[in-house]
């Protein structure tokens, strides 16, 4: 109906416009009634030669009421949209475009014909959006707009200019961290840091960024680049693939950066591995990618590269944690649900981090929504966790908050029979807050507490927690150049005691402090060098164990290790050089300072003689504050790219590394009663070395990559320990332990799908390590001074992981994992002594536990993908060992009732069922 | 959920079999019993491998010599050696094959007396009878301990046979014939370990030596425990913590490697040959414990361990019980059990022993 009457008010002025047509401009009638824009601009296109281009959508509650008669096109669209948010512009061949928010420019864009032309003629109404001046950095949000970044110039001076500026979410305004920004036309390409930051340094003139990040919708911003200036990009969440795993963040990094055993990955891959009972853990991920491999089921040690569990250092948000496990070990200590993402270093180890031989994992968390308050809660079989996020000051500050509690007792129950009678609770708690003060200042706050406490058979209770807090401050001095000062306090403790003999009731502490203090300064000296550069500083503390009595009955004699002070401080620079489109190096030195620092009381060893009690020339007091003795050394850190063609490279890579701080342990895995000590005059601190060489390729769109890793590693004064070492409360812990060197050989390969309905990656790693004791001075040698393999010398290791959404809200994972057994010593003798068998052992680690497989299975189901609704939630339903096939934790013989038999400890020995279920709000 | 389950390693054969030392010298007056035997492979059936024909010296750093001679195969001793306290000893072995070993020299550790044996009820892990061990040392100078004890207990056969085959009849038994009640006897196996190393006392206060169950034969009806105490040096105690550490206490989550347990006791000639045992030089002293079933919890029910049932051709007249093997083929009337029901000898004896007080 309404149709006919518009048909008919054409025809009606068909006529009037034909008449105006005669004259040279021509004079339009027209009579709109609430007229939507495609009646609007069909009508205006029968009336003139005028063609009408739009975007539909942007205009779907536009209605134009207006009647005008005889009138230029132009005074149409004046009238049409004065005082509303609509543009147009005409072109000279009546190309008539309509936008909303901002004008068209209907001149080319300066630059894109380089041809210096000197006249500018404004024949169009051109809003000039440079013209920001001192307002905000322009957001930009629209993919098909010019933005331009410095000042205007008519002429497009020859020559670089940097850009710089933040990628974020657009909807909460979190900063997107790894973000790739690729630039096509001249190959350069930047990733954001930790902060969404990023700087590049490019040609003056028109390029298209292309933008990738974890888990956003692929995006591309147009610039004209006149000078120097800064960006702020804003990227859409990529709502519609939940469940797509995304292994890196940089389609292109696999082949392009220049670092080698670098993985980053995001919290939502982390999430969609079934794990035992459904309590996504971020540590038991990182245990799928080639070349790391696991000390235990029921332990979150891990061992990377052919390093022990302790050469790892892993931070939460710059913050060490030295115990980053819940539960004896079963579980990590980071909530999930405010993990941003974990990256893990294996081979380039990036100049600002130093103090660890084997690896870095950084665990990130996220910021908190700046724009809205929202949150989320879950309930498992194990932990209840919430979180809340929100602005403080809308778009300034906000903060993010987690917690997770268990009600895990009933798990004991299921453990072997020593765990009978046990109870264990355990929380963590984050709060992180950030803060912009200005275009150049930023400040960010983090909190980290997380505390176990389990009791064994009811008697002895046992307890831990790490504590951290940290401030970080980000100035840009300018585009070119950033710095990142923070300062922090970390703490790790644990507490035994017991009762159960009230004479002998005691309590048993140990502690590790440190503060930090880290400068960190990156400067974009142009678009071939990016020099970082910064100084590094701890301050340890180490409480290394008091022993008190407890109780008034307790006869227990107060007995106390001296505290151990030390610092260490670290000088680095370092290069990226782009050397060529094709060639890029990174080459860095990181210059180590080692101070042990009293009061302290330290032995003199007779020289050349084993360090025995009977060799202890005398000692040597230290005041508090005197520099006991010093340890300097560089570390080396080099790699180098070279690009085979656009999806093939290979590189190389060179590293050294010290380690000042030692676990003393002689257990497999970390247990909650180790005890760290530092380097001291008679414990030279750990160095090792390692060369690596990869070739990585991409292939379909950077769909799937591939690649070979090598690499070859020295280990030197690894720490062992004499037989029945005692390493608690021992006052002279440098007679019970001995020097090692080691060494670690192998190849790693990985394939990843990283988009599709299919997706997940399945990595195989052949390495070996080698540990070798043959130090006539140590007082006695292990397997006669012969290498021998390390506890954790898995020769092959097998991981797939895949995940097949069937539809945005059906997906289902499947986990699978072999490795050979590790080594154990196993008995080659038996007799009988004190009334039982007993048995002899043969040499160290001669033999091996079965093999390990595992597979796991799980299934994920999203709520609906409604946007307006009060809570999405979603389940995940699985099986943890589905074959239940019992993998040997370990065996051992141990003697009962006078006869000695051999058993196999399973953790995990049968299908472990779970489900999860989680609610956002 | 997660389980422990028997393990049969690869067959591992040694290349060698070492040589075996355990006993203590014995300082006082009591006889001192050195015991010398070898290793076998893992999967022998056998366990006991003794060394005949050894010539065993005991030896003070003033030269003194202390012959031992064989009781039984691989069991050396001498009578009371009253040592003088302030020099130390050693032992020389000389083996058949020619071979010399020597321990290191070791001091006279003064053993003190036991002051009390003593038992708490306990319910973790499961219900039973802790027995435990307080003493003290006025003299500070040893503060390491071990001990070793020997159980006897009085039990009796599931059933009380008063009836007894002579072959061709069923006759009553004479009580000489009954096999109801009887004496059973066992020696530690666990190692026992104390130390007072941490405390401000040299008190040892309650430390536990063993736990019996609630449900043990052991007490049924009364218990005796005689318990050997041995100071120790802090070397001796080492290696006693480590053997323990490496035989006993392994199977949790965060278990010590084993590693290799060095003793005091070296091949003349090469010291590289892996000698196993620790000798020490010490008083020992011991007492004996009685506990009567009437101090226990009335609810407490001894599990017989074997299952036992009364079998009858049907017609089944009270009292007549018959242990069976039996060639005699149960006459009509007779109810009859398998011996190791009935039979308390089979499994202990009657002698009463001489230092049983009921």
């Amino acid at each position: 109906m309404r149709k006919t009457y518009l048909i008919s008010l054409c025809f009606l002025f068909f006529l009037q416009t034909a008449l105006a047509q005669q004259k040279n401009i021509k004079l339009i009638s027209c009579n709109f009634q609430q007229a939507t824009i495609a009646q609007f601009a069909a009508d205006l296109e029968s009336k003139s030669s005028a063609h009408f281009y739009y975007d539909p959508t942007q205009f779907d509650s536009l209605r134009v009421t207006l009647q005008i008669t005889e009138q230029p096109l132009e005074s149409i669209l004046y009238a049409a949209f004065k005082n509303t948010n609509y543009h147009y512009a005409i072109t000279s061949s009546q190309q008539v475009f309509i936008t909303k928010g901002r004008q068209i420019k209907t001149d080319l864009a300066p630059g894109f014909i380089t041809i210096a032309t000197a006249s500018n003629t404004q024949t169009s109404a051109v809003a000039d959006y440079t013209d920001d001046k001192d307002k905000n950095v322009p957001d930009a949000t629209t993919e098909n707009k010019l933005y331009e970044i410095g000042t205007r110039t008519n002429t497009i001076k020859p020559g670089n200019a940097t850009l710089s500026g933040y990628v974020r979410d657009i909807k909460s305004g979190e900063a997107v961290v790894g973000a790739s920004i690729y630039v096509a036309n001249t190959k350069t390409g930047v990733a954001t840091d930790q902060f969404g930051y990023f700087t590049i340094t490019l040609p003056r003139g028109r390029h298209t960024l292309n933008v990738r990040g974890l888990g956003m919708r692929d995006t591309r911003r147009q610039t004209v680049l006149y000078n120097d200036g800064k960006l702020i990009i804003e990227m859409q969440e990529q709502v519609n693939s939940l469940k797509e795993v995304k292994i890196s963040a940089d389609k292109v990094a696999n082949v392009r950066s220049v670092e080698l055993g670098v993985t980053r990955l995001d919290i939502k891959n982390i999430k969609q591995i079934p794990t035992a009972f459904g309590e996504t853990d971020v540590l038991k991920v990182i245990l799928t990618l080639p070349g790391v491999t696991s000390v235990g089921e029921a332990t979150t040690g891990f061992n990377v590269r052919g390093g022990s569990a302790d050469e790892n250092l892993i931070l939460l948000n710059g913050a060490t944690i030295y115990n980053p496990a819940h539960f004896f070990g079963f579980f990590a200590a980071f909530n999930p649900d405010i993990v941003k993402d974990i990256e893990l270093y294996k081979s380039s180890i990036p100049e600002k981090f130093g103090g660890r031989l084997s690896s870095v994992l950084e665990v990130t968390n996220r910021e908190g929504n700046k724009k809205i308050f929202t949150g989320s809660a879950g309930i498992g079989l194990l932990t209840s966790r919430i979180n809340v996020e929100g602005p403080i000051i809308k778009d300034k500050t906000s903060f993010i908050f987690g917690a997770r509690t268990t009600y895990s007792n009933w798990l004991l129950n299921l453990l072997p029979d020593a765990y009978k009678h046990s109870s264990a609770s355990f929380y963590d708690v984050n709060l992180d807050i950030s803060h912009q003060i200005n275009d150049k200042n930023n400040i960010y706050l983090s909190s980290y507490i997380s505390n176990d406490k389990f009791k064994l058979n009811s008697d002895t209770t046992y307890s831990y927690s790490n504590k951290s807090v940290s401030l970080k401050w980000k100035h840009n001095y300018s585009t070119k150049l950033f710095s990142l000062i923070s300062g922090g306090f970390d703490r790790y403790q644990y507490d035994i005691n017991s009762t159960a003999n009230p004479v002998n009731g005691y309590d048993l502490a140990f502690n590790i402090n440190q503060s930090n203090f880290k400068a960190d300064f990156t400067y974009y000296l142009n678009n071939k060098h990016t020099i970082d550069f910064g100084l590094n500083s701890i301050l340890y503390n180490i409480n290394p164990g008091t022993f008190e009595p407890l109780g008034a009955q307790s006869l227990v004699l107060p007995q106390v290790v001296a505290p151990e002070q030390a610092l260490e401080s670290a000088l680095y620079l370092g290069d990226k050089y782009d050397v060529s489109t094709n060639f890029s190096i990174s080459a860095g030195v990181r210059f180590n300072i080692y101070n042990y620092l009293g009061p302290q009381t330290v032995d003199n060893y007779a020289p050349n003689l084993p360090r025995e009690p009977g060799n202890v020339l005398d000692s040597t007091a230290f005041s508090k504050g005197h520099i006991i003795n010093t340890y300097a050394a560089p570390d080396i850190r080099l790699s180098a790219r070279y690009l085979l063609n656009d999806n093939l490279s290979v590189k190389a890579g060179y590293n050294t590394l010290h380690q000042y701080i030692h676990l003393l342990s002689n257990s497999t895995s970390i247990s909650p009663t180790d005890v760290y000590k530092l380097s001291d005059p008679n414990i030279k601190p750990e160095s090792g070395d390692q060369v690596s060489l990869g070739l990585f390729q991409n292939a379909k769109q950077n769909t799937i990559e591939m690649s070979v890793e090598v690499y070859y590693k020295r280990l030197r004064n690894y720490l062992d320990y004499k037989s029945g070492a005692v390493l608690l409360l021992n006052q002279h812990i440098e007679q019970d332990v001995i020097n090692t060197k080691g060494k670690a050989y192998g190849a790693e390969f990985l394939l990843k799908k990283t988009a599709g309905k299919l997706n997940g990656w399945i990595s195989y790693t052949y390495s070996r390590t080698f540990l070798k004791q043959d130090d006539p001075n140590a007082g006695e040698l292990i397997n006669e001074g012969n290498w021998y393999p390390a506890n954790y010398d898995k020769p092959h290791s097998f991981n797939f992981t895949g995940n097949y959404r069937f539809t945005h809200r059906y997906s289902v994972s499947l986990d699978v994992a072999y490795s050979t057994g590790r080594p154990i010593t196993l008995p080659i003798a038996k007799y009988e002594y004190a009334g039982s068998e007993r048995v002899f052992y043969s040499d160290r680690n001669a033999y091996r536990i079965p093999d390990y497989f595992r597979s796991d299975f799980s299934i994920n189901i999203e709520g609906n993908h409604r946007v307006h609704q009060k809570t999405h939630n979603s389940w995940t339903v699985g099986v943890y060992n589905l074959t239940g096939r019992q993998n040997a934790y370990s065996t051992f013989f141990t003697e009962q009732s006078g006869v000695i038999s051999g058993y196999k400890l399973s953790i995990f020995a049968s299908p472990i069922p779970f489900i999860n279920y989680n609610i956002r709000f | 959920m997660g389980c422990k389950k028997p393990y049969n390693p690869p067959p591992v054969a040694g290349d060698g079999s070492y040589l075996v030392v355990e006993g203590v010298i014995n300082s006082g007056a009591d006889s001192t019993i050195i015991k010398l035997s070898r290793t076998v492979n893992i999967s022998s059936k056998i366990t006991t491998n003794p060394v005949s024909g050894a010539t065993l010296t005991v030896e003070s750093d003033q030269n003194a010599i202390y012959p031992l001679t064989e009781i039984t195969a691989g069991k050396y001793g001498a009578p009371g050696l009253n040592l003088d306290a302030s020099h130390q000893y050693r032992l020389r072995i000389k083996t058949l094959d020619d071979k010399q070993y020597l321990s290191d020299f070791v001091p006279v550790n003064i053993t003190p007396p036991i002051d009390s044996v003593g038992y708490n009820i306990v319910s973790v892990p499961d219900t039973g009878l802790q027995i435990y061990v307080n003493t003290h040392n006025s003299n500070s100078s040893t503060r390491y301990y071990r001990w070793e004890y020997s159980e006897t207990w009085r039990f009796h056969a599931a059933y009380f046979s008063l009836f007894i085959s002579n072959g061709s009849s069923i006759v009553e038994r004479q009580p000489n014939q009954w096999r109801f009640f009887c004496f059973a006897s066992d020696s530690s196996s666990d190692i026992v370990l104390a130390s007072s190393a941490k405390l401000q006392n040299n008190i040892i206060y309650q430390n536990p030596l063993t736990v019996i169950s609630s449900t043990s034969e052991k007490v049924e009806l009364q218990y005796s425990m005689l318990l050997r105490e041995y100071a120790l040096t802090p070397d001796a105690y080492t290696f006693w913590t480590n053997l323990k550490k490496n035989t006993e206490q392994l199977g949790s989550i965060f278990d010590a490697e084993p590693s290799q347990i060095k003793g005091n006791i070296h091949n003349v000639n090469n010291p590289n040959e892996p000698v196993i045992g620790y000798i020490s030089a010490c008083t020992v002293q011991s007492k004996r414990i009685f506990i009567s079933r009437n101090n226990l919890p009335d609810l407490w029910k001894p599990a017989y361990p074997y299952t036992c049932q009364i079998d009858s051709d049907g017609s089944q007249g009270p009292g007549f019980l018959i242990p069976q093997p039996n060639d005699f083929v149960p006459m009509s009337g007779s109810t009859y059990t398998s011996s190791i029901c009935a039979d308390c000898t089979l499994r202990g004896t009657q002698t009463v022993p001489p230092y049983w007080i009921y």
